[in-house]
């Protein structure tokens, strides 16, 4: 073992640049490659930027010609742009909560952490990284924004959006990191999805009980808000980073190094562009079950696989909340005033919805595709086990759509044909979930598409939309009810009859695909 | 630092270690001083490397206290980390940089004078002289654990924890590393190991640790023989 120390040790910050140096001397990357990098992620950025803030402007325009609304239209669009900024900022807080915030990884907490380094030190360039990543995140969604969503922008007007932008997320990062040092790291996460689900349910609520009643619901006349607001919230969010900064050397290596292994896993499947993966880095862990399930209704295989899936969906930390708000996306959409009116949005609405719920239903089917050894230990043929694994998804699905079709149909004087055409849509997003839950991974070997916006893979592309494209085919009819001014028997029975085709096709499909040996 | 010889080091009273609610096994009472060796034994799964990780503090005890020279263990306490050396079954290694330049970085870290010399002699004396300026990616699944353990000799430490140390190494690098834990325990360093290798415990530890469900005892080597001999 080395003699006493007789020097003084390095502090986190030396510690930094001294790893920071070495690493450096032996990158492979020159300074113009670096340079070239950036310069064409600007450009992606801003051609993207510019197509997005075109995107939005077209939308107002079409808005402002659209004709009468699909179902009424109660819940002003302040209100439904507040709910949906909510529902952003809370998404943001989950993210970080899961990640950390602050976080170090498995390299960090084995060569830093052990060191008597100061810890602040050490994660303070941590910290700078994170804001400045969420920072810049922001201002790219802010920015579209700001440009396509009033009439006429003004300097004055666009800097202001991108400084509450700007403010949000820097209070957002610094609350988080300054619960984590104190250890509530997973409070802000639970406290942020409740929000969430409630930023998406209570205007569906609200937009069904006004649209009962057939009353809209007042909106406050709110102004811009001045300058010194902006300058209040911005020094709020500054005080948030500075105590965050504080409290870095509290943070304990355990949570450090479980943070970093989870944004380890986000950020790989996210540049391999894998969301699967993603969803389960992210996804956090169940809910600890008090007990065992006997599991006493179980008779037969197929109602093992079921009684699996049903405790999956039950156990998830996030599933039912999310099936609550995929319900209650289309009805906010719809009930909107101005998006209300343009039957593709209020379809797009619809997809959005119940794409989320097919994804929350198709948790047990996506985990099983990751361990194909479990659907072995029944006696089950590889089409029975998909057959027994479409029961959850369906139910679900079912249940999704059904009440939002039912919420639609409120005050139009057609609620049960609306909720049986939401029922009819149903079996084609339960095989769009399990679809999506056992697709192949990504190709990358395929073809690349260049855009102004760069290279996409296109045979990424293509396995990424496994899922969601027969939902959207199936999705078709009720896009003919939105632009034909509501659903008539016909064409509830028409929905019906091609989403259970559809939905027959992708499980005599999946059968075939999934031998009982893979 | 060195250890005054004889005082309690490390203490831990009815300590309840596990990652959820439940216990991996039963309440753990130890002590031990400067310059003694303490080994942990039992099967798999008994909870060894969960009691080493909450005895550094990477976990917090379910119940129980544990003090480090009559301190709360905290692992945030630049002093707790300056007095323990810990290599558990961490095999991440920053992929930029060299064998050698990690243990540069541990060394400095730790303020050792001669930083350069220091290492170099562990190098030589864990056998990576040949690959000491490799990245880690070129090493082997040994020669990596070699240098995690080579971490830990390059710097000073009062307590010296180590989870399985023998894992990966051949024969002769485990019995050079035997020697080099008596050596370290002679000289007054407190040494607290988990190990399935019989002939590691036999050589190293003054007294053996028996964890189990029903019961977690400190014994004599010579009284837990039967259970090392299961090792």
């Amino acid at each position: 073992m080395a003699a006493g120390t007789t020097v003084a040790p390095l502090d986190g910050a030396a510690v930094r640049r001294w790893t920071r140096r070495a690493t450096a001397a032996r990158a492979s990357t020159t300074l113009g490659q670096r340079l070239s990098d950036a310069w064409g992620g600007l450009v992606s950025a801003g051609v993207g930027l510019a197509v997005a803030g075109g995107g939005l402007a077209s939308l107002r325009e079409r808005i402002a010609l659209a004709g009468a609304p699909v179902t009424g239209t109660v819940l002003p669009a302040p209100l439904t742009s507040a709910a949906l900024v909510l529902l952003a900022l809370a998404g943001v807080v989950v993210v970080l909560a899961r990640l950390g915030p602050v976080s170090a990884t498995p390299a960090a907490a084995a060569w830093w952490l052990p060191l008597p380094a100061d810890r602040r030190g050490l994660l303070r360039g941590e910290l700078v990284r994170l804001t400045a990543a969420v920072g810049a995140g922001a201002v790219l969604l802010a920015l579209p924004l700001a440009f396509g969503a009033v009439a006429a922008p003004t300097a004055a007007s666009v800097l202001g959006g991108l400084g509450w932008a700007v403010a949000a997320a820097v209070a957002a990062v610094g609350g988080t990191v300054l619960l984590q040092t104190r250890r509530r790291g997973r409070g802000p996460a639970a406290a942020a999805g409740a929000v969430a689900g409630a930023a998406a349910v209570a205007p569906a609520v609200v937009g069904t009980l006004a649209a009962a009643g057939g009353t809209p619901v007042g909106a406050p006349a709110l102004g811009t808000p001045p300058a010194w607001a902006l300058a209040a919230a911005a020094l709020a969010a500054a005080a948030l980073l500075v105590q965050a900064d504080r409290g870095l050397g509290r943070l304990d290596a355990g949570r450090l190094l479980a943070g970093g292994v989870t944004a380890g896993q986000a950020s790989g499947s996210l540049l391999s562009l894998d969301t699967r993966q993603l969803g389960r880095a992210l996804a956090g862990r169940d809910r600890p079950p008090r007990r065992s399930r006997r599991l006493t209704p179980v008779r037969r295989p197929w109602q093992a696989v079921v009684a699996a899936d049903l405790a999956v969906l039950a156990r998830g930390r996030w599933q039912l909340g999310q099936l609550a708000v995929a319900a209650a996306v289309p009805v906010v959409v719809a009930r909107t005033e101005g998006l209300g009116a343009l039957p593709p949005l209020v379809w797009a609405g619809c997809l959005a919805g119940w794409g989320l719920a097919a994804t929350a239903a198709g948790r047990a089917a996506r985990e099983a595709h990751g361990v194909p050894e479990l659907d072995r230990l029944f006696a089950l043929s590889a089409a029975a086990v998909v057959r027994s694994r479409a029961v959850v998804p369906v139910l679900a699905t079912g249940v999704v759509c059904a009440v939002s079709g039912l919420l639609l149909g409120v005050g139009t004087g057609l609620v049960g044909t609306w909720a049986l055409l939401g029922l009819a849509v149903a079996p084609a997003w339960a095989a769009a979930s399990l679809r999506g839950a056992t697709r192949p991974d990504p190709d990358w070997s395929g073809p690349v598409v260049s855009t102004p916006m760069g290279v996409l893979p296109a045979g990424v592309g293509a396995t990424l939309v496994q899922g969601v494209d027969v939902g959207v085919a199936g999705s078709l009819p009720l896009l003919a009810a939105l632009g034909t001014g509501g659903p008539t028997p016909l064409l509830v029975a028409v929905q019906a009859a091609w989403s259970l085709l559809l939905a027959a096709a992708v499980l005599v499909h999946l059968g075939r695909r999934r031998s009982p040996g893979s | 630092m060195r250890n005054p010889p004889g005082s309690d080091l490390l203490v831990a009273g009815g300590l309840a270690v596990g990652h959820g609610a439940a216990p991996v096994c039963a309440p753990v009472d130890l002590r031990l001083s400067a310059g003694r060796a303490l080994a942990v034994v039992g099967p798999n799964g008994s909870g060894k490397s969960t009691l080493l990780r909450t005895l550094v503090g990477l976990l917090e005890p379910l119940a129980g206290t544990v003090t480090l020279a009559g301190a709360s263990v905290d692992e945030r306490s630049a002093a707790f980390r300056r007095d323990v050396a810990a290599v558990l079954d961490d095999d991440s290694f920053f992929v930029s940089l060299t064998g050698r330049e990690h243990l540069l970085l541990t060394a400095r870290g730790h303020g050792v004078a001669a930083a350069e010399e220091v290492v170099a002699a562990e190098i030589e004396a864990f056998g990576l002289a040949e690959r000491a300026d490799a990245l880690p990616s070129a090493l082997s699944s040994g020669q990596r654990r070699r240098l995690a353990l080579a971490a830990a000799f390059v710097r000073p430490a009062r307590l010296l924890v180590l989870d399985e140390p023998e894992r990966r190494l051949d024969a002769g690098m485990r019995t050079r590393l035997a020697a080099r834990l008596g050596g370290l325990r002679d000289a007054g360093t407190a040494v607290l190991f988990a190990s399935h290798d019989a002939e590691l415990v036999g050589t190293v530890a003054d007294e053996v640790l028996v964890v189990d469900d029903d019961a977690c005892r400190v014994l004599a080597p010579a009284e837990a023989a039967g259970r090392i001999a299961e090792l």
